[in-house]
């Protein structure tokens, strides 16, 4: 049960607004692939579009060599796991998970062992004969997964499963949904807002804003290598700083910005640096230094955030955060430097900024 | 106990109100069934003796029930197109179907009277076109008070159901569909089963509503075809036969009362979202 | 939901429709018709019937006594069912369950009984004016709705804003008015207006509480109709209608329309 799923230029709208732009994607097959993004970025739209729920103004939709695109929703043999369950509350747990089986024409024998056995890989073998208005959050979330995954689809898609779950439960049910998907070797599509659920589960994260995917990379790439200021400050660069390089000696960089910052970088910590650039930052990539070389700025609040304390600082390049050891507090007002540091620092292209 | 006090005080003029007013006095309506004859159920008895009295409870049970059934089928399929209809087209409709449940009654019932009257459109359109035998009496008869009701009570089925479906959650719909249901099957098995409690609802609520009607069975059914409401008020008011009025009225309320709790027992044993 | 329904089952839908709203055309067109009954085809035009309503003593009379019956118990149920519905809210853990469902009983006892047991019990046996019972009777019938609909607004009302207002220095009594009331608004004017209709369309309680005295529109209109059969009554009818339009349109305006599902 591999097969992979080619999104093309899929343009969506609601009415007149266009809520998908030309968005295009390559799901491998047997891959996690999670859509993440703020509200109303076009990560569910995209979902009920493969799911049928929605039809594209424009693009297709592939899955294996079946063109989806005008296929009715449910002719679509897609395994869904919605945010709110949607099980049926009229049918008990094991009648839930037995219904696709039932669309299917399965005789009923065949139907109840097949349920049973989802029933047990889930755990929830005991409960099979309550309705599912007797059942927890964590338990509702196990059948709505047995649901979808005793049909066998060839793609699974989830729409923010775990949002309605305490957390606890939802560290541990994204372990659960991970494995299951790895054991089927299952494509699947993940739908999230939660960027830590997005990078610990998927093999590759699309990044969405305003309908369109921003970057589509490992996760490991999105957290230390974000292609533009957007993905940057989503994964937590919360400092942008334009410089233009000054001179270049053997991969060390010198390089200045407006109202005498003069930062001196190193190609070989942070890749190949343009003429003109954004050096993006955490807060732990800009440190507080007794030197005269660097940002010159000004300390604001200080607050502790448990390995160093965090400073609200007005620089020429505007408003930044920084950081500082524990050991040498600093009081706000206090005029200092703040220097790099390449491990929480990236390069980003000047026409990457916006 | 404080906070019990200020929660009765500002309870305490409408309690007072309907305990003074509706329970003190319909309970004494039931109770005078008891006393008024010569032993305890003697009144019930004599109602029950006569061949006529007999004829008028079970023909009112009789058109209750098939208003009802028109109704509820009229209404669900109705309802159905409705809560499926784009949102602009749904307002509108529910608009539509509002207006005739805020017009009143005897407007309603009066209309048909136009329609169905000797001298009314029906006839009129009959006698232009050269029907044999037209004018037709069409009033006064058991199909008249019916088609009537059902006009009556269409609308208030149609907005309960449109309320029961729209409860239906969206997404639940979806999960049939992407689990391979068909339009059909999803509507077998997810959507008519969910429904079922709000059916009920609004059946109790129009057969009540025909069993203790007047205005309609007075208007479209007069003594010919009548009901426990037209045979209360004829008792009471023109025959100043009291003893037949508590009886009448005790039957009413009692026949009431067991259809709203035993079909709500129901509706609520059957409706899983509430467990 | 992307599945089209069933020509056949819109095709039924509309038909159903026509059968809602082909009688109150027919009534219209019975009020503005200029012959002295009901003809088809339809013959010229008139407003004639409209004018015969106000030289017809009865119908003024009535229609004036309507609008106060229906006035005056509309503002006595809210008078009393607006405590009621915030103390059945407020206070629903120290209050007995049955008192909610007292309130239901006006809907669940049949009006023509209601109407019935009052003369009997309150006209006839308390010996109180007709007048008096008229209104209790209506104010029995509407309070249902004032408790209800207010209650359901009330529902979603988080009375922690009520606590932080008093927190803020408000007294209790002017809290209720600043900022309970103003937050039910809507229920409030829902509550009248379909307190109103109800009252104004009753026929089974004034039924039993009406005399040659005093009588309300609606039996007016019945009592007319089983003498004569003329065009005046579909005129008043259209006139009800008219009342029925206008309240619609406040709904809309103040509510919006969703509301009028509900």
């Amino acid at each position: 049960m591999t097969t992979p799923l080619i999104l093309c230029n899929l343009t969506a709208h609601y009415g007149a607004t266009k809520v998908l732009d030309d968005l295009s994607l390559d799901v491998g097959a047997g891959e996690l692939v999670s859509l993440l993004g703020a509200s109303g970025c076009g990560k569910t739209t995209t979902l009920r579009l493969v799911a049928g729920f929605l039809q594209p103004t424009a693009g297709t939709i592939h899955l294996g060599e079946t063109d989806l695109t005008r296929l009715q929703a449910h002719k679509r043999n897609i395994g869904l796991v919605f945010q709110n369950y949607a099980l049926f509350p009229h049918l008990t747990v094991r009648d839930n998970v037995a219904f696709g089986l039932k669309q299917r024409g399965l005789a009923g024998a065949e139907r109840t062992r097949k349920a049973g056995e989802m029933l047990d890989r889930v755990g929830l073998s005991a409960l099979a004969e309550r309705l599912p208005g007797a059942l927890s959050g964590g338990q509702r979330q196990r059948v709505a997964l047995a649901r979808a995954l005793v049909i066998e689809p060839p793609l699974l898609m989830f729409d923010e499963p775990l949002s309605n779950l305490d957390a606890r439960l939802r560290v541990e049910m994204r372990v659960e949904i991970r494995e299951l998907q790895r054991a089927n070797r299952t494509t699947a599509i993940f739908v999230t807002h939660d960027q830590e659920e997005a990078f610990s589960i998927s093999d590759r994260v699309a990044i969405m804003e305003a309908g369109r995917i921003r970057q589509f990379d490992r996760p490991e790439t999105l957290y230390s290598r974000p292609a533009n200021a957007f993905v940057a400050r989503f994964v937590g660069f919360e400092n942008l700083i334009p410089l233009t390089v000054t001179a270049r000696d053997a991969g060390r960089i010198s390089a200045e910005g407006e109202g005498g910052i003069d930062m001196t970088l190193s190609e070989e910590d942070l890749g190949p640096i343009p003429d003109q650039f954004i050096l993006a930052t955490r807060p732990d990539g800009l440190r507080v230094s007794n030197g005269d070389h660097g940002i010159p700025a000004r300390l604001g609040l200080r607050t502790y955030v448990g390995r160093a304390y965090h400073y609200q600082a007005e620089t020429p390049a505007g408003h930044l955060i920084a950081s500082g050891t524990l050991g040498q507090p600093r009081d706000g007002g206090e005029t200092v430097c703040l220097v790099a540091e390449p491990e929480q620092c990236c390069i980003l292209d000047h026409e990457g900024a916006s | 106990m404080v906070h019990g006090l200020k929660g009765w005080m500002m309870a305490a003029p409408a309690t007072a109100l309907v305990v003074l007013c509706l329970v003190l006095p319909v309970s004494a309506t039931i109770a005078a069934t008891f006393y008024a004859g010569g032993g305890p159920f003697d009144l019930y008895a004599a109602f029950l003796s006569s061949g006529f009295r007999r004829t008028v409870l079970w023909r009112t049970l009789e058109i209750s029930l098939i208003t009802t059934v028109l109704s509820l089928v009229i209404g669900f399929l109705t309802a159905y197109v409705v809560s499926r209809a784009p949102p602009r087209w749904r307002s509108a409709l529910i608009i539509l179907a509002v207006f005739p449940l805020l017009t009143g009654v005897v407007v309603r019932s009066f209309a048909w009277l136009i329609i169905l009257g000797r001298n009314g459109i029906m006839n009129n359109l009959l006698v232009w076109i050269g029907v044999d035998g037209a004018p037709f009496t069409m009033v006064y008869t058991q199909g008249s008070v019916i088609v009537a009701m059902v006009y009556l009570f269409v609308p208030l089925m149609i907005l309960t159901i449109v309320g029961v479906l729209e409860n239906i959650p969206d997404d639940v719909i979806e999960a049939a569909q992407s689990l391979g249901a068909t339009p059909v099957q999803t509507f077998r098995q997810v959507i008519f089963p969910l429904a079922v409690p709000g059916l009920i609802v609004g059946s109790v609520l129009v057969f009540t509503g025909s069993f203790t009607s007047f205005a309609t069975p007075q208007l479209l059914g007069g003594d010919q075809q009548m009901m426990m409401g037209t045979f209360l008020y004829q008792r009471a008011m023109v025959a100043f036969d009291w003893d037949g009025a508590v009886t009448v009225s005790a039957i009413m309320v009692a026949v009431t009362l067991a259809v709203v709790i035993g079909m709500t027992r129901i509706a609520k044993r059957l409706n899983p979202m509430t467990t | 939901m992307t599945d089209r329904l069933h020509p056949a089952l819109i095709a039924f839908a509309v038909l159903v429709y026509f059968f809602l709203m082909g009688p109150l055309v027919i009534v219209i067109g019975a009020a503005l018709s200029d012959t002295g009954y009901l003809t088809f085809p339809p013959q010229g035009l008139t407003l004639h019937w409209f004018e015969r309503i106000f030289e017809m003593s009865a119908f003024r009379r009535t229609m004036v006594t309507s609008f106060q019956v229906a006035t005056v118990s509309t503002c006595c149920a809210l008078l009393i069912g607006i405590p009621t519905a915030y103390a059945l809210n407020r206070y629903r853990v120290q209050l007995p369950g049955w008192l909610s469902t007292l309130f239901v009983l006006p809907v669940l006892i049949p009006e023509i009984v209601l109407g019935f047991s009052l003369l009997r019990s309150i006209q006839v046996g308390v010996g109180l004016p007709v007048v008096s019972t008229l209104i209790i009777g209506h104010t029995l019938l509407v309070l249902p709705y004032a408790v209800r609909v207010i209650s359901a607004s009330l529902a979603s009302f988080d009375f922690s804003i009520e606590e932080a207002a008093v927190s803020l220095g408000s007294p209790p009594i002017k809290t209720f008015f600043t900022i309970v009331l103003p937050n039910v608004r809507a229920g409030v004017i829902a509550a009248f207006i379909l307190a109103f209709i109800t009252s104004i369309n009753d026929v089974s309680i004034s039924l039993f509480l009406t005399g040659p005295g005093i009588s309300t529109l609606p039996i007016q209109i019945l009592a007319h109709v089983e003498q004569f059969f003329d065009p005046v009554i579909a005129s008043v009818s259209v006139l009800l209608m008219v009342l029925t339009v206008i309240v619609m349109a406040v709904v809309e305006r103040t509510l919006g329309l969703t509301f009028l599902a509900k």
